[in-house]
């Protein structure tokens, strides 16, 4: 723990104590009356919280260069995972979806797995590469849209589009950072454009999530009912909250309130003030893990510290930007907060990597 | 850090662009959220409140209750509800009086539940099959009313143990009885809908995101055997048309667990028409009521006596002279005797006896024996409004109360107390706690809670219940004031009561008004019923042994056969087999 970066730690915990709150306000209604249990949920977040700290541990302590040697071979094993998900029997299903491994009591999104392999593999590749070598199209860029196409189509069949979407900004990013050419990356931009377009109007409901961010109120009993249910939440809050454990919202009308939608009570129990703190909390998460970034010398940490940041970062405006109705309906849950075992993981370990780099020069 | 002339090239440049643009859409997010929650807010939150305002609860389907073989006591069955869309409603008053007609309900007090601009109003709930065909064939929109299933409950059995069943009210919560006492596993969860208007301004009640389904509560089985409990309604029946009497309760117990196996209550009542009863028709006296048992507490006082060593049942007593004098009060006997043993003393039901070995036990040791037989107590039966009875405290009793108490005067019992306290006798002395319910299962038909018989205490020694009981099969033996009990070549134990009513107005004992009572179990050698019968004011007959007693007979008779207990018929060759010793021995019977 010595010499680390104690405000991004910090920071943090606060969310990892806010959101166990959280949680349990949510879901302890809804948790007694169908496991007879208020703290169902809360001993299971509990429990996550508690292996992502020891995972966050372990991770801050391995050295640069055993990440540079495990990019490569975690890429192959998310790859195989994402393969098994999809696999009728070895995935489990639910809501039509199959995105989780089941081992016993325990579930695992591949998916999430994914975003902290390809960032690794992306600042490994890109780092050896160089700049000059990334600037060439055949040699530098387009290994990387192979890549990134095959992980984005496994992923879009399972299907998540949401978390498929989040990785490409990600990446394209991280890629850009990496010193791609504008150009290369706004071509491939457009080339996915028609991609994406199809797959949007080929599945009716994401229309419907299209069409209900445009205008929710306009049929808020059915696609837009989240949307607007996330407004009044919100608008109930006003300035103050209504106080912890007081929301309304949670009770019936907000849907996800302990997962996606977990903001949106933040809002209502704390507040306008409340929902800012907040939000400024992952304000400093992002500005710590680009300060770390910044400090890095060698290329391969500089670029590793800011893809885990990006990918804290751009998970957190998607999941928030949903909420508050600056982005069509995702299901993204928010980092440190949001009801989930695979994804407090993953983010707790890229915590601890960013941690562990963070250290007075090793 | 100088972090705009870093001096780490492209990269360093490129990751502060990045950062500030995520950190610009995050302030982007923070405006959005001033926008929403402080600008907006109020407004927000006063559409909030009105939603949560137009939530329409949902009755679940409530848990069935059912006798100890699954059949069906009550239940609930779906019915429709008619509600109103008023803000849809052009004409208020064209629909109230078309409704009215069909429905029976004044046109003018429709037409106010449908005047007003709410999305939602309820117009008639739980309507028969036919006024909902009728409501169907007016052509109303479906826009301006519409059914909701609701339910309802149903008694399929009507007032077969209507007292232990209790009801529901209109509201939906139990009333009376197990309805009452289980209400929450029987209850279930309620259901929500949200009244909304859709892109078109029409208001809809159906949908998924704004309805949550009704959860179904659980089922309740009873001990209750549906048979037996018919066969002891028939009896009250036949005992009310009679003798007249102001009331009637009939329990059968088995007395080696507890179980109720038929508990019956008169005045009866109707559950699936409450209304049309009073209040007093519907109370469980069997729980509610205390009563001076008179005579049937002998049973008590000897089983007491036994236990403390102070009598042998073939000790003798003089009560020659017909009365008993203590303190200045004079006891008397209905008949005349010379000498009697203990055992006679209680088979005739003599009170001089009685009072005699009262005396010779002390008020100490009495009181004691009462209390661990249960009496001044609740038994923690699953009904509602159980008494405790009356025992007085010890240090209250007076020279009278010794006496009194000998012949079951000064105490009041209630029937299960009475019941509970007897089938101890029948159970070797053990004090079962008598209950009602044995399972709760889910709407699923999964076991989700099971109930046992309960040991309450030991009572008695088993040798002092074996002695009592061979006294007590003497009481319905010729020449006992239970002889009307008898079942043929069965053995019978038990003890019959008629106990003098206290006027209310005089506060003396009435020479007009009787409780008859019989306790009684069969077999007596190794029991499976035990019954109490209490008829509160016969009219024309007062006797315990002539009203209640024969009507122990009436029910044991046939319940033991469904029971599929054996008769024994005379001279019948038993074969016992107690052991290798004893192994094929052949007792004659």
């Amino acid at each position: 723990m010595k010499g680390v970066d104690k405000v991004l730690l910090i920071s943090v915990a606060v969310l990892l104590v806010a959101g166990l709150g959280m949680v349990y306000s949510a879901s302890g209604v809804m948790a007694l009356k169908k496991y007879g249990d208020s703290f169902y949920f809360f001993k299971k977040q509990l429990l996550w919280v508690a292996i992502g700290l020891s995972a966050m541990a372990v991770a801050m302590r391995i050295s640069v260069p055993t990440w540079n040697r495990l990019a490569l071979p975690l890429l192959g094993v998310t790859s195989l995972l994402l393969v098994a998900v999809l696999i009728p029997g070895v995935g489990a299903e639910v809501n039509g979806s199959r995105r989780w491994l089941r081992a016993g009591p325990l579930t695992f999104q591949p998916s999430e797995l994914a975003k902290f392999a390809l960032v690794l593999y992306a600042a490994a590749s890109l780092a050896r590469k160089g700049p000059e070598r990334i600037a060439d199209f055949v040699y530098g860029f387009f290994p990387y849209t192979l890549v990134l196409g095959v992980f984005l189509s496994l992923i879009v069949f399972q299907p998540d589009f949401g978390t498929a979407v989040g990785i490409a900004i990600v990446m394209l990013t991280l890629l850009f950072i990496g010193g791609a050419r504008v150009l290369h990356l706004s071509s491939f931009s457009v080339f996915l454009l028609p991609v994406i377009y199809k797959l949007v109007m080929g599945a009716g409901y994401r229309i419907e999530r299209l069409k209900t961010f445009v205008n929710p109120w306009k049929d808020p009993t059915a696609s837009g009912f989240q949307m607007v249910q996330s407004y009044l939440a919100l608008g109930g809050g006003g300035l103050f909250g209504a106080g912890l454990g007081e929301g309304k919202q949670k009770l019936f009308f907000l849907p996800e309130a302990h997962t996606d939608f977990i903001f949106a009570l933040i809002g209502e129990e704390m507040g306008f003030v409340g929902a800012l703190a907040v939000l400024a909390l992952f304000g400093v998460v992002i500005w710590r893990g680009s300060l770390i970034a910044l400090r890095m010398i060698d290329p391969f940490p500089r670029l590793l510290a800011a893809g885990l940041t990006l990918v804290i970062g751009v998970q957190t405006f998607v999941n928030l930007g949903v909420v508050v109705g600056l982005l069509p309906t995702k299901g993204l849950p928010l980092p440190f907060v949001s009801f989930g075992g695979s994804a407090m993981l993953i983010n707790l370990i890229a915590v601890g990597i960013l941690l562990g780099l963070s250290r007075k020069p090793a | 850090m100088p972090l705009a002339t870093n001096p780490r090239g492209p990269q360093a440049r490129r990751i502060l662009v990045v950062m500030t643009g995520l950190v610009l859409l995050y302030v982007l997010v923070a405006f959005r959220l001033f926008s929403v929650m402080v600008l907006s807010g109020p407004e927000l939150a006063k559409k909030a409140e009105r939603q949560h305002q137009r939530v329409v609860l949902l009755e679940p389907r409530r848990g069935s209750i059912l006798d100890r073989a699954g059949r069906e006591l009550a239940v609930s069955v779906e019915v429709e509800s008619l509600y109103g869309v008023p803000s849809e409603i052009e004409n208020p008053h064209r629909v109230a009086s078309l409704l009215s007609r069909v429905l029976g309900v004044p046109s003018a007090q429709l037409e106010r539940r449908l005047d007003s601009s709410r999305h939602f109003a309820w117009i008639e709930r739980k309507l028969d099959p036919e006024r909902v065909e009728r409501v169907k064939g007016l052509g109303l929109s479906q826009r301006e009313v519409g059914f909701l299933t609701e339910s309802r409950r149903f008694y399929p059995k009507k007032r077969l143990a209507s007292h232990v069943l209790g009801f529901q009210g209109l509201d939906g919560q139990g009333l009376e009885g197990i309805e009452r006492r289980h209400e929450e596993a029987l209850k279930g969860e309620k259901g929500l809908l949200v009244a909304e208007k859709d892109a078109l301004g029409r208001t809809i009640v159906s949908g998924d995101r704004n309805f949550r389904p009704p959860i179904a509560g659980h089922d309740l089985l009873l001990t209750i055997d549906e048979g037996i409990q018919h066969i002891v309604e028939r009896e009250l029946d036949s005992l009310m048309a009679e003798y007249r009497p102001r009331g009637a309760v009939g329990i059968v117990l088995d007395p080696r667990t507890g179980e109720f196996l038929a508990l019956a209550v008169r005045p009866e009542f109707n559950p699936n028409a409450v209304s049309e009863h009073r209040p007093g028709d519907w109370r469980n006296r069997a729980v509610t009521d205390a009563f001076e048992p008179g005579s049937t507490m002998k049973m008590f006082l000897a089983a007491a006596a036994l236990e403390e060593g102070i009598v042998t049942p073939e000790q003798t007593f003089d009560v020659s002279e017909g009365f008993v004098e203590v303190s200045g009060r004079k006891i008397h006997d209905v008949h005349r005797y010379g000498r009697l043993t203990f055992a006679e003393v209680v088979k005739k039901s003599s009170n001089v006896g009685a009072v005699k070995v009262g005396l010779k036990l002390g008020a100490e040791r009495y009181y004691r024996r009462l209390k661990a037989f249960g009496f001044g107590e609740k038994t923690g039966i699953d009904l509602s409004g159980e008494s405790a009875g009356i025992l007085h405290p010890l240090k209250s009793w007076t020279v009278h109360t010794l006496p009194s108490a000998a012949i079951g005067q000064e105490v009041g019992v209630t029937p299960i107390q009475l019941a509970a306290a007897a089938a101890a006798v029948a159970n070797g002395g053990v004090l079962m706690r008598p209950y009602l319910v044995s399972e709760i299962r889910s709407a699923g038909g999964e076991t989700l809670r099971r109930f046992g018989p309960t040991e309450v205490r030991r009572v008695i020694s088993e040798e002092t219940a074996r002695k009592l009981t061979r006294i007590l099969s003497g009481a319905t033996e010729e020449g006992g004031t239970g002889h009307k009990a008898a079942l043929g070549d069965l053995k019978v134990a038990g003890k019959t009561g008629t106990a003098q009513k206290v006027n209310p107005q005089t506060g003396r004992y009435s020479t007009t008004a009787y409780v008859s009572s019989f306790v009684g179990f069969v077999p007596a050698d190794d029991p499976r019923l035990l019954v109490l019968i209490v008829v509160d004011e016969p009219r024309g007959k007062i006797y315990g042994g002539e009203v209640a007693a024969p009507a122990f007979r009436r029910i044991a008779e046939p319940a033991l056969t469904l029971l599929g207990v054996p008769p024994a018929r005379p001279g019948s060759v038993v074969t016992v087999a107690m052991g290798p010793k004893n192994a094929g021995e052949s007792v004659k019977r």
